[in-house]
C-alpha cells in the first residue's frame, strides 16, 4: 500500500482535525471527507436519541473515527448499509453486503422477469402456477432474498424465497433485517410469509453434525430424474449465491483488504479446507462444485454465482459445462458483466475485481 | 409531530373555553392576515397557524430527460472488488450527451439514492441551460430571494417599531433619532429611503394601537 504523502495529511488536518485519522483507512481525502460526514450525522443522531448521554456527539465522533482508523468497517460503526432501496443492518460477525452483490441481484431479478415473460407468452396463464421459487445459499445478512423480494413482488403473485446460512448469528440478523425493512416500508407485508431463512450446511453431508445438511432442507424441491412435469411441484427458478470464494493465499497476501481481513468473519470469506477436498480441485472453488451439483438436482432455470475475479469465473463456467455435459438438457453459461457497458454501468473494474457467472437452462 | 408550543393554549382552552375562543376571534378579526381563518379557528384546536393561505404559483413541470441520452456510471474502486475489499464510496456519475453536462453525486452511501439525486440535479442543470430565467431553478431562486427580502424588511420594521416604543416610554426617542440623522446625512438617496420607512412605521403604530384597544 503506497504511503500517504505528508502534504495530503497536512491538507486534511487543516480542513478538519479528524480527517487524518480517517485518511489512514480511506486513502483519499475525498472519501475521508464523505466518511467523516456520515459519521458526524450518525454521532449527532445518536446523541439526540440518547437524551441523557454522558458525552456529547463530538466525543462520540472522535471515538468513531479512531475505530475507523484502525480499519474497523464503517458499516459496523454505523450499523447499516444501503442495498438497493433497502437498509441492511450490519453486525460484527456477519459479512457486509457489497455493491457488486447488489448488481448481481438486480441482474438476476431482470433475468427472472425476462424468463417469466418469455414463458407466459408461449403457454399457460401465470396465475394458477406454482410460486416462483428462489433459493439463496450463504445468505449472510439476508440482503439478496430481501432485495429480490422487493424487486419481484410487484410482478409475481406468488413468491417463495429461501435463504440458507450456516451461521446462527447471520440468520438472526437476516430475520431482523426482514422485520426492519418491513417496518421501513421497503418490503410489502407479504415478505414475512414469502421469505424464509433456514440454518443449513451447504458443504455438509448431513450425517456427521447437528446442523442440517442442505439436502434435508431442499428435499421437497428435488425432482426425480424421470419426472417430466418439471414445473409442477419441485424445481427452482433461481438459485443464487455469494459463497466464500477467497483462497487462503489471497486472504493473507494483501489482496484482501486489512479491514476485511481483520474484522469481517473469515467463515464468510474463505472456504474451509476439507480433508477430502482433493478431488474438487482448488480449495477456494469447493462451494461452486457443491452449488452447481445442487443446481442440477433442483433443475434451477437460472443460477447466479458471485466469483472473486475473472479467472475464477472462467473456472466456474468450465466446471458448469463439464457437469452439464453429463446431464440431459442444454445450458448456457456466461461471465457477467463482460461487455464494457455493463461493467461501467454497474461499477465494476475493467480488468480486476469480482465477476458473476450466470447459468441458464435452455428450454 | 406534536407541536409543544400549542399545548399550554390547549390547556387553557379546556379550562376556560368560552372566554378563550371569543378572545381569539377578536384578535383574529383585528389581524387581517388571520381573518380568513376565523371560522376554522372556532372549530379547530390548532389555532395559531402562521402558514399563508394562498398557495404558491405552480412551477413549470420538471424536464423529462431521455434515458438514452444518459450514461450512468458508478465510481469503480481501485483494486479487486467483491468480498476482498469493503468499499464505502458509491458515487454515481451521470453525463448527459447532448448538453455535455456531467453530474457526480456522493451525498449518501446508497447507490440508488445517489443516482436519484444526480438525476434530479442533472435535470435542473439541463433545464437551466435550456430555458435560463424561465427554468424551475431560476424561478425557485427568485421566489426565495423575494421571501428573504420581505422577511428582512419585516424584521427591520419590527425593531424600528420597538425602538420607537422604548422612546415613548422613557424619552430616549429623541436622542435616538438625533443619532440616526447624522448617519444618514450627505446621501440624498438614503434620506429619501428613510422617509419612506417612517411612513410605513406610522401606519403600523396605528394598527398596533387599534389592536391594543381590541384586546
Amino acid at each position: 500500500m503506497p504511503r500517504i504523502p505528508f502534504s495530503m495529511i497536512l491538507k486534511a488536518h487543516q480542513e478538519n482535525h479528524l480527517l487524518p485519522l480517517l485518511l489512514k483507512e480511506c486513502r483519499t481525502i475525498d472519501s475521508a471527507r464523505n466518511e467523516l460526514r456520515w459519521l458526524r450525522e450518525q454521532a449527532v443522531r445518536d446523541s439526540k436519541s440518547l437524551s441523557r448521554s454522558r458525552s456529547g456527539w463530538r466525543t462520540r465522533l472522535r471515538s468513531m473515527c479512531q475505530l475507523r482508523s484502525r480499519g474497523y468497517p464503517l458499516q459496523y460503526i454505523l450499523g447499516d448499509q444501503p442495498f438497493g432501496d433497502l437498509e441492511i443492518l450490519c453486525k460484527k460477525g456477519v459479512l457486509i453486503p457489497r455493491p457488486e452483490t447488489e448488481s448481481y441481484t438486480y441482474q438476476a431479478a431482470k433475468l427472472v422477469r425476462q424468463m417469466a415473460l418469455d414463458s407466459s407468452d408461449k403457454s399457460r396463464p401465470p396465475s394458477n402456477a406454482r410460486p416462483l421459487r428462489v433459493i439463496d445459499l450463504c445468505t449472510g445478512t439476508g440482503c439478496i432474498p430481501l432485495l429480490l423480494h422487493a424487486l419481484l413482488a410487484p410482478h409475481f403473485q406468488k413468491l417463495s424465497i429461501t435463504g440458507i446460512d450456516i451461521s446462527p448469528l447471520a440468520l438472526s440478523l437476516a430475520q431482523k433485517n426482514l422485520e426492519h425493512n418491513l417496518q421501513l416500508g421497503q418490503l410489502t407485508s407479504r415478505a414475512s410469509t414469502d421469505i424464509h431463512f433456514h440454518r443449513g450446511n451447504v458443504l455438509g453431508n448431513g450425517s456427521d453434525d447437528s446442523i442440517l445438511s442442505i439436502d434435508s432442507i431442499l428435499q421437497p424441491y428435488y425432482l426425480e430424474s424421470g419426472s417430466s412435469l418439471a414445473d409442477q411441484t419441485g424445481g427452482c427458478d433461481l438459485l443464487i449465491s455469494n459463497p466464500p470464494y477467497i483462497s487462503q493465499s489471497e486472504f493473507g497476501n494483501g489482496t484482501t483488504a486489512r479491514s476485511v481481513r481483520l474484522f469481517e468473519p473469515k467463515m464468510a470469506l474463505v472456504p474451509p479446507s476439507l480433508v477430502t477436498g482433493d478431488e474438487h480441485g482448488r480449495p477456494e472453488d469447493i462451494f461452486y462444485h457443491r452449488i452447481l451439483a445442487l443446481a442440477l438436482k433442483l433443475r434451477a432455470k437460472i443460477t447466479v454465482l458471485e466469483c472473486g475475479d475473472i479467472v475464477q469465473a472462467k473456472r466456474v463456467v468450465a466446471l458448469s459445462e463439464t457437469l452439464a455435459s453429463m446431464e440431459s438438457g442444454q445450458f448456457s453459461a456466461e461471465v457477467w458483466p463482460s461487455c464494457e457497458r455493463d461493467l461501467l454501468e454497474n461499477g465494476f473494474h475493467a480488468t480486476d475485481g469480482s465477476r458473476g457467472v450466470i447459468i441458464r437452462r435452455l428450454p | 409531530m406534536p407541536n409543544f408550543a400549542i399545548l399550554p393554549y390547549r390547556l387553557s382552552a379546556n379550562l376556560n373555553l368560552d372566554n378563550f375562543t371569543s378572545n381569539v376571534l377578536q384578535t383574529a378579526t383585528m389581524l387581517p392576515r388571520l381573518r380568513g381563518l376565523a371560522s376554522q379557528i372556532a372549530t379547530q384546536t390548532r389555532l395559531f397557524s402562521q402558514t399563508p393561505t394562498t398557495p404558491a404559483k405552480n412551477l413549470p413541470p420538471r424536464l423529462k430527460i431521455n434515458d438514452a441520452d444518459l450514461t450512468i456510471s458508478y465510481l469503480k474502486g481501485t483494486g479487486p472488488g467483491g468480498q476482498k475489499i469493503n468499499k464505502t464510496n458509491s458515487a454515481c456519475q451521470i453525463s448527459h450527451k447532448p448538453s455535455g453536462v456531467v453530474i457526480k453525486c456522493q451525498a449518501t452511501r446508497s447507490r440508488a439514492q445517489n443516482e436519484k439525486i444526480a438525476r434530479s440535479l442533472l435535470a435542473d442543470r439541463v433545464e437551466a441551460l435550456l430555458k435560463g430565467d424561465q427554468s424551475r431553478v431560476a424561478i425557485k431562486a427568485e421566489a426565495a430571494r423575494k421571501k428573504k427580502a420581505s422577511k428582512l424588511k419585516k424584521t427591520r420594521r419590527k425593531y424600528r417599531e420597538l425602538e420607537g416604543k422604548e422612546g415613548d416610554a422613557d424619552g430616549n426617542g429623541k436622542v435616538m433619532v438625533e443619532e440616526e440623522i447624522p448617519e444618514g446625512e450627505g446621501e440624498v438617496g438614503v434620506q429619501g429611503k428613510e422617509e419612506k420607512e417612517v411612513e410605513v412605521e406610522t401606519r403600523i403604530v396605528e394598527e398596533s394601537k387599534r389592536s391594543g384597544k381590541g384586546v
